[in-house]
């Protein structure tokens, strides 16, 4: 693998070439400071790019277009980093030896022809399609509680704290929406090409340099950005006393959530002791809850805990039934203290050394994670993987034991499931 | 071990069957740090009444065995931990059950011949215990609850059970609350004596692997084993009938907004002379251009605002029917039902529009084989419905073409189909 970092006026261009893979993939990344009134205009942004464009007015002739590409493929993802919200654009094809030649520049072209000439008439974007992804970005937000997972998550983060940042919700507001209209989107759209920082990843087997040249020619970004802040948020204080939240549903399984606040942390205990810490707690299915909760006390299916670096928070999630509430929350509980106390074992520690490395080993397969590694790079400060493997065998047991300390349960938040429902109306 | 070309690839696919009848599949791919293995029993949760090993009569199982089967394996008798062993090799492991396999699997980049050595290893160990057994039913419940929750795994489960007669395709993979209670041990070693011997499994590996160093593990392994003679499974004959049935069905669940399923039963008995391949290649060709997104019906459905998210598809064939789903959320469902069935009386299709479908497959072929999961998923499901893992997509699909498949279509009968929508409990 080959990296290349052109530090163009506007934009950061980082190409990876690489003969391991068929296809070529592009990322282009917008970000910018998060506001929250923001987010719902980046949502309602990347899908409207998307609906249709100057060239192919509507998703039908997008459709077909990606289809003669030999199924092109592109999508948009917002979401929200820290500091920042990302809007992020993947295009992924088929490298041209696999087709014909030109495809490269011609699969290039129909990516900047959504970013750059979108279906707009005199400054407003055009109605019909604006109409159809705005209905669509609505129904979304309507039917968020359908999503148990995602809407339990969003709440839990609430109640943690509703004003940091990292409770806003990354698909935005349905109050929100229904301000934005063809002229206001595109205004914020024009904000967009003249200050959102941008960085645009290529990997495949390309020839840097041609590619370079491309986005010179083709990419009509050119205002000079200022310096970029810190995507991490400030640590917040945890609460004394754990705040408890029910809210009921008319669903079969209840969905537990634990969120815990972390204090300041080293940048090796983020980037690497946090790493270790959260496997043995709750990676995998060889976790201590996995073991604990699941395994010998049967009470849920699926249990584990994330870690949020820029939030500076845990979070575990369990499904479980109503009636094992109070015992599930010991339960974990009762594993967050053992992990203060020590109560591991060093093979804990080895295995999840080992599945580190592995998992490196396994992300250099696959295009798109090549691409987060650098993207962690650039935007969290994270070592480059030959650095990565080396760093994490420093992780002591120690460590481990220090970190488990500024870990604190500061909210548990329980969508309820009701009785099997017999008000089940079948017709 | 016999070697092939898969053509238009870039890949070969190494072929052994052992003397105790265990078929091993590998397929390695260069550049590729990850190794992909999978254990599979062509046994899943359809297969529920048959001849138990050893007996002369038919048998029925409660519905969910395959799937318990697959999570009590995880037990073994000196008390080690399959997951743990995997984890400490820097492996992930997991299994899954669909309704015509059991598989077992692991992928890694380290330590392949101690993994692979386990896998086999531990499947073939069994060691269940009346408190294993028990102990498992509290968690397959959460597991039951979590799908009952989920409107598309209700709309799909439920469509099945209404377009099928006989199949017990009809039925959800996991089983219901009841039947897994009452699940026993030794339904479990019935099943597993009769559905996990050599003769009924196959092994398939693809990413970094040496076919050689790998195949003489497998015999290793094998070697060891005292087995039973058996033949193949005499599983019940299925007589699926054409028509559906139930045609339609209507549920209320905690939902925003309706959503609206339909499968269309499709028998494959009365295409002849075209490969199997070829017809379900032209069937999803049809739906996707009919009603994909390149479709002006799709198009005017938003623009009049019955819809505003794609249709949802999702195919399943059994050795006599091609079932297609589709499901959209839609204020209007009734509406959209008729819409789509007007739509579907014409089949023809234009030259263009299948042409360009045509190198979308092709493409398609190409982005999977990219992926050792993508590819070791296409192997098994080659030799579940095949029998073999097909070499020669690439030739099958580049012959497709319009005149053929116009002579198909008085044969493409969408006459038995089926509805099923899942309504908001609330109103506004």
């Amino acid at each position: 693998m080959e990296y290349h970092k052109y530090e163009n006026v506007a934009y950061h261009l980082h190409t990876i070439k690489t003969d391991k893979f068929k296809t070529v993939t592009v990322k282009v990344n917008f970000k910018r400071k998060l506001e929250k009134k923001d987010i719902t205009y980046r949502n309602l942004l990347a899908d409207v790019l998307l609906e249709s464009s100057s060239k192919y007015p509507s998703r039908r002739e997008i459709e077909i277009k990606t289809e003669d590409l030999y199924n092109l493929f592109v999508k948009s993802n917002t979401y929200l980093s820290g500091n920042y919200m990302i809007m992020s654009f993947d295009c992924i094809f088929l490298n041209e030896a696999y087709t014909e030649a030109g495809m490269l520049k011609e699969s290039l072209d129909f990516l900047m022809e959504f970013l750059f000439h979108p279906n707009v008439v005199q400054k407003r974007f055009e109605k019909s399609n604006f109409k159809i992804a705005k209905k669509a970005l609505e129904e979304q937000l309507n039917s968020l509680e359908d999503n148990y997972g995602r809407y339990s998550m969003y709440r839990l983060l609430e109640e943690m704290d509703k004003s940091a940042p990292f409770s806003f919700r990354s698909i935005g507001y349905l109050e929100d929406l229904k301000e934005i209209n063809e002229t206001n989107l595109y205004a914020y759209y024009e904000s967009v090409l003249s200050s959102d920082l941008v960085d645009i990843f290529v990997i495949g087997n390309i020839d840097p340099e041609k590619v370079q040249q491309l986005f010179l020619d083709h990419f009509p970004i050119n205002t000079l950005k200022k310096p970029s802040m810190s995507h991490y948020l400030q640590p917040v204080k945890p609460r004394r006393i754990i705040k408890t939240t029910k809210e009921k549903k008319e669903i079969n399984q209840s969905h537990l959530l634990i969120g815990c606040k972390i204090d300041l942390l080293s940048e090796f205990e983020k980037k690497y002791v946090m790493q270790v810490y959260n496997f043995i707690l709750g990676g995998g299915t060889d976790s201590k809850l996995f073991h604990n909760v699941r395994e010998l006390n049967s009470l849920c299916y699926s249990i584990h805990s994330t870690y949020q670096p820029t939030s500076n928070l845990l979070i575990i999630k369990a499904g479980i039934d109503a009636s094992s509430y109070k015992k599930a929350v010991s339960l974990v509980k009762k594993e967050l203290t053992n992990m203060e106390k020590g109560n591991f074992e060093e093979t804990d520690i080895e295995k999840a050394k080992i599945t580190y490395l592995s998992a490196f080993d396994e992300l250099e397969d696959s295009p798109s994670s090549i691409i987060s590694t650098y993207i962690s790079h650039e935007y969290l400060g994270y070592d480059m993987l030959e650095e990565r493997k080396k760093k994490i065998h420093e992780v002591t047991k120690d460590m481990i034991v220090s970190v488990a300390k500024k870990i604190h349960a500061d909210t548990v938040y329980l969508l309820e499931g009701g009785e099997p429902d017999e008000a089940n109306e079948d017709e | 071990m016999k070697q092939m070309k898969m053509s238009n690839l870039d890949l070969d696919l190494f072929y052994e069957k052992l003397d105790n009848g265990l078929e091993v599949y590998i397929i390695p791919k260069k550049n590729c740090n990850n190794t992909y293995v999978t254990y599979s029993t062509k046994y899943g949760s359809r297969d529920y009444e048959f001849v138990p090993l050893g007996n002369k009569k038919m048998k029925k199982v409660p519905l969910g065995v395959a799937h318990f089967l697959e999570h009590k394996m995880f037990e073994q008798e000196d008390g080690t931990d399959p997951f743990a062993f995997f984890s400490e090799r820097g492996a992930d492991a997991n299994a899954n059950t669909n309704y015509t396999k059991t598989t077992y699997l692991f992928s890694g980049t380290q330590f392949l011949e101690e993994n692979l050595r386990y896998l086999l290893e531990y499947v073939e160990a069994p060691f269940f215990t009346d408190e294993n057994v028990e102990k498992e039913k509290g968690i397959i419940e959460q597991e039951i609850m979590m799908y009952e929750d989920n409107p598309y795994n209700k709309a799909y489960e439920g469509l099945l059970y209404n377009i099928f007669i006989e199949d017990a395709i009809k039925y959800p993979i996991i089983g219901t609350v009841e039947s897994v209670r009452s699940i026993t041990k030794q339904d479990l070693y019935e099943c597993y004596h009769t559905f996990y011997h050599p003769s009924n499994m196959f092994v398939v590996i693809t990413g970094k692997v040496e076919p050689y160093e790998a195949i003489k593990v497998i015999k290793e392994v094998e070697g060891k084993r005292t087995l039973v003679e058996a033949k193949p499974v005499e599983k019940k004959k299925i007589k699926e009938p054409t028509e559906v049935e139930k045609g339609y069905e209507k549920k209320k669940m905690a939902v925003t907004i309706p959503k609206l399923s339909i499968g269309y039963k499709i028998p494959l008995a009365s295409f002849k002379n075209v490969s199997r391949r070829k017809i379900l290649h032209y069937l999803m060709m049809l739906f996707d251009i009919k009603l994909g997104p390149v479709s002006l019906f799709q198009e005017q459905l938003k623009k009049e605002g019955l819809m505003s998210t794609d249709f949802a598809f999702d195919y399943i064939d059994t050795e006599d029917y091609f079932v297609i789903m589709l499901i959209a959320e839609t204020e209007e469902p009734e509406k959209v039902i008729d819409l789509i069935n007007q739509e579907l009386s014409n089949l023809e299709l234009s030259e263009t529009d299948l042409n360009r479908k045509r190198k979308t497959v092709i493409s398609s072929f190409l982005f999977m084989s990219d992926n050792i999961y993508s590819l070791n998923e296409k192997a098994m499901s080659n030799v579940i419905k095949y029998g073999k893992v097909n070499c020669d997509d690439y030739e099958e699909i580049k012959e497709l073409n319009i005149s053929e498949y116009q002579k198909l279509i008085p044969n493409i009968n969408l006459n038995n189909h089926s509805t099923y929508i899942i309504m908001p409990k609330k109103g506004k």
